[in-house]
C-alpha cells in the first residue's frame, strides 16, 4: 500500500484532471450532488423508519414527481402568462425606458434642479442602451445551441442524484473499508464535515431562495408591480448568489417598476422593499434556514465568490462558499490531528497512570 | 398477513439487526426504538480484519465505536511490554469519550479476530444534541454513569492504580454486558 499522501496527492490530480478535460461533466455531478444533498435528510429519515433505501428514495421521487406535475399544472399557466406578456412587451421596451428615465429625471431635476447637470443626454444614453440589447442578443444563438445541453442536465441531474442517494450509504462503506484504519477517524471527520456544511449550506440556500421569493412576489403585487410572480422566480433563484443575487432580483424589479409607472417614489418603494426583505434575510430567514452554515472571514467570502465565478460562472458562485468551509475545516481537523500528536500527555508516553481515570 | 409481508419487503433488515445491537449497548439504555433509528442514521460502518488497529495510544479521539460483530481488545503500553485491560465482543463499544472531549485516545485498540464496527462521529452526536434534545439527554446520563462507574473503580482501595475500565457503561449496572465483554487485571 503505498503511503495516504502520495494516495492523496493521486486523488488531486485525478479529481483536477477531470475538471480540466470535462468542465461539463463535472458542473453535471455537483448540479447531482446539490439535488442529492437536498433531498438526503428525508431519505434518513424515512432510514431511521427502518425502510429500505431504495424503496425510500424511489418513493420520494415519485412523491417530487408528483409535486413538480402539480405545481406545474397550478403556477406554470399563470407563469407562462407573465412571460408572454413580458415578451409581448419586449420590442417596445427600448422606448419605454427611454420615456421612464426622462421622466424620473425631469422629476429628480424638478426637485433637486443642481442634480439636472449630472444626467447624460438621450442620444448619450440611447447609445448605451442599443449596444447593451445588440450584446445580449448576439448571446441569443449561443444560448440556444446550449439548449440541447440544458435538456440533457434536466434529464442526467435527477438520473444521477438518485444513484448518489441510493448507493451513498454502499459508497462511503467501500471507500471506509479501503482505508488503512490509522486515517478511518480523521477520515470520518472529514466526511462528516463536509457533509453537514455542503448539506446545511445548500438546504438553507434553497429554503432561503423560495422564502425570499414568495415574500418578493407577494411584496410586488401589493405594490401593484407587473410580473410579480415572475420577478418572484427571478428574486428567489438569484438570491442563491451570495451578495450580487439580492442586487440582480431587486434591480429587475426597479426596472419593471421603472417602465411601469416612470415614477421615482414607487422605484423607491421598490428598493424599500428589497432592502427590507434582505434585512428579514439577514436577521431571521438565514440564521433559521443556514444556521451557523459557514463562518468564513468576509473578505475571503467575497473572494472566493469572485474566484467561483470565473471558474464555473453562477454555479461556481453559489458552491464557492460551501467549497472555501469545507477546506477551511478540512485544514483545522488536518492541524488538530497534527497538534494532538505532538502533544501527547507526558504521564501517557511513558507509561504511567494517566491522569484521567479512564483510557480511551 | 400481507399487510405483514408487504412490511418486510420495504424493511430493511440489516438495519433492523444493526438496530437490535445498538438496543442492548448500556450507552443507549432507555433509548426508543424509534430514536435508537435517528441515531443509527448517523453511525458509519467498517470492517476490520483480525489483527489490524483500530486506534493507537495517543492518536487524536473524534468517535464512538459499537462493535457489530466480532471482538477486539484494548491494551495499553507499558515500558516494557503491553497491558490487557479489556476484551469487548459484539454490543461492546468504546471511545466514548471523543463524544466529550478532544484529549488523545489513553490506550490501543485491536480487532481479536474479522469485526464489524460502527463509527459516531462526535460533530454528528453534537448535532443530534442540538435536534433531539431528549435523545441526548438520555446518552449523555448513560455516558455520565459510566464515568461515575470509572471514578468509583478508581477510587476504589481494592483496584489501586490499575483501576482504569474501557468502554462498557455502567458495567455493574448491566450484569449481561459485564460477564459477556468485560474483562480486566
Amino acid at each position: 500500500m503505498p503511503p495516504p499522501s502520495i494516495i492523496w496527492a493521486l486523488a488531486i490530480a485525478v479529481v483536477a484532471l477531470l475538471v480540466y478535460v470535462s468542465q461539463d461533466f463535472v458542473l453535471l455531478l455537483l448540479l447531482s450532488a446539490t439535488v442529492a444533498y437536498l433531498i438526503n435528510p428525508i431519505v434518513k429519515v424515512a432510514e431511521s423508519a427502518m425502510i429500505k433505501r431504495k424503496v425510500a428514495v424511489a418513493t420520494i421521487y415519485l412523491g417530487i414527481g408528483a409535486a413538480l406535475l402539480a405545481t406545474a399544472y397550478f403556477v406554470f399557466p399563470h407563469l407562462r402568462a407573465e412571460v408572454n406578456a413580458l415578451s409581448g412587451n419586449l420590442p417596445f421596451f427600448s422606448q419605454r425606458f427611454d420615456e421612464a428615465v426622462d421622466a424620473i429625471q425631469n422629476e429628480i431635476a424638478a426637485n433637486y434642479p443642481a442634480a439636472g447637470g449630472l444626467f447624460s443626454t438621450r442620444e448619450v444614453r440611447y447609445e448605451k442602451l442599443n449596444s447593451f440589447i445588440e450584446h445580449q442578443i448576439a448571446d441569443v444563438p449561443l444560448l440556444l445551441s446550449h439548449l440541447a445541453s440544458i435538456v440533457l442536465a434536466a434529464v442526467l441531474i435527477p438520473f444521477f442524484s438518485y444513484f448518489f442517494l441510493r448507493d451513498s450509504r454502499r459508497i462511503t462503506k467501500f471507500v471506509l473499508d479501503r482505508l488503512p484504519p490509522g486515517h478511518i477517524e480523521t477520515t470520518v471527520a472529514v466526511w462528516c464535515e463536509i457533509d453537514r456544511t455542503v448539506g446545511r449550506y445548500l438546504r438553507g440556500l434553497a429554503i432561503e431562495g423560495i422564502v425570499v421569493g414568495v415574500l418578493a412576489a407577494l411584496g410586488l403585487a401589493i405594490l401593484g408591480i407587473n410580473y410579480p410572480l415572475l420577478l418572484g422566480v427571478v428574486t428567489g433563484c438569484a438570491n442563491v448568489v451570495p451578495y450580487l443575487g439580492p442586487i440582480i432580483g431587486g434591480a429587475a424589479a426597479v426596472l419593471v417598476a421603472l417602465v411601469q409607472f416612470k415614477s421615482l417614489s414607487v422605484i423607491i418603494q421598490v428598493v424599500v422593499l428589497y432592502l427590507s426583505l434582505k434585512l428579514l434575510d439577514l436577521l431571521a430567514i438565514q440564521p433559521l434556514a443556514v444556521g451557523k452554515g459557514n463562518d468564513l472571514h468576509p473578505v475571503l467570502l467575497i473572494a472566493s465568490i469572485i474566484v467561483g465565478g470565473h471558474a464555473l460562472g453562477i454555479v461556481g458562485m453559489v458552491i464557492a462558499v460551501p467549497m472555501v468551509t469545507i477546506v477551511q475545516r478540512i485544514a483545522t481537523l488536518l492541524f488538530e490531528r497534527h497538534r494532538q500528536r505532538a502533544h501527547v500527555p507526558d504521564s501517557h508516553r511513558n507509561g504511567g497512570v494517566p491522569s484521567h481515570p479512564y483510557v480511551c | 398477513m400481507a399487510k405483514w409481508r408487504w412490511l418486510e419487503q420495504v424493511t430493511d433488515q440489516e438495519q433492523v439487526v444493526r438496530l437490535n445491537i445498538l438496543e442492548k449497548v448500556p450507552l443507549f439504555a432507555g433509548l426508543s426504538r424509534r430514536q435508537l433509528g435517528k441515531l443509527l442514521v448517523k453511525f458509519f460502518e467498517k470492517e476490520y480484519g483480525s489483527g489490524e488497529t483500530i486506534f493507537n495510544e495517543g492518536e487524536p479521539g473524534k468517535a464512538l465505536f459499537v462493535i457489530l460483530a466480532g471482538s477486539v481488545s484494548i491494551c495499553r503500553a507499558l515500558n516494557e511490554g503491553e497491558e490487557l485491560l479489556a476484551k469487548l465482543s459484539a454490543g461492546g463499544y468504546f471511545g466514548e469519550l471523543a463524544l466529550i472531549d478532544d484529549q488523545p485516545r489513553f490506550a490501543s485498540v485491536r480487532a481479536t479476530e474479522a469485526s464489524r464496527l460502527l463509527i459516531l462521529y462526535r460533530s454528528d452526536f453534537e448535532d443530534l444534541m442540538e435536534g433531539q434534545r431528549a435523545l441526548a439527554i438520555q446518552v449523555m446520563g448513560n455516558l455520565l454513569k459510566t464515568l461515575a462507574g470509572y471514578v468509583r473503580r478508581a477510587q476504589s482501595p481494592r483496584n489501586g492504580r490499575n483501576s482504569t475500565i474501557v468502554g462498557q457503561a455502567a458495567a455493574s449496572d448491566n450484569p449481561e454486558m459485564n460477564s459477556k465483554s468485560v474483562s480486566r487485571d
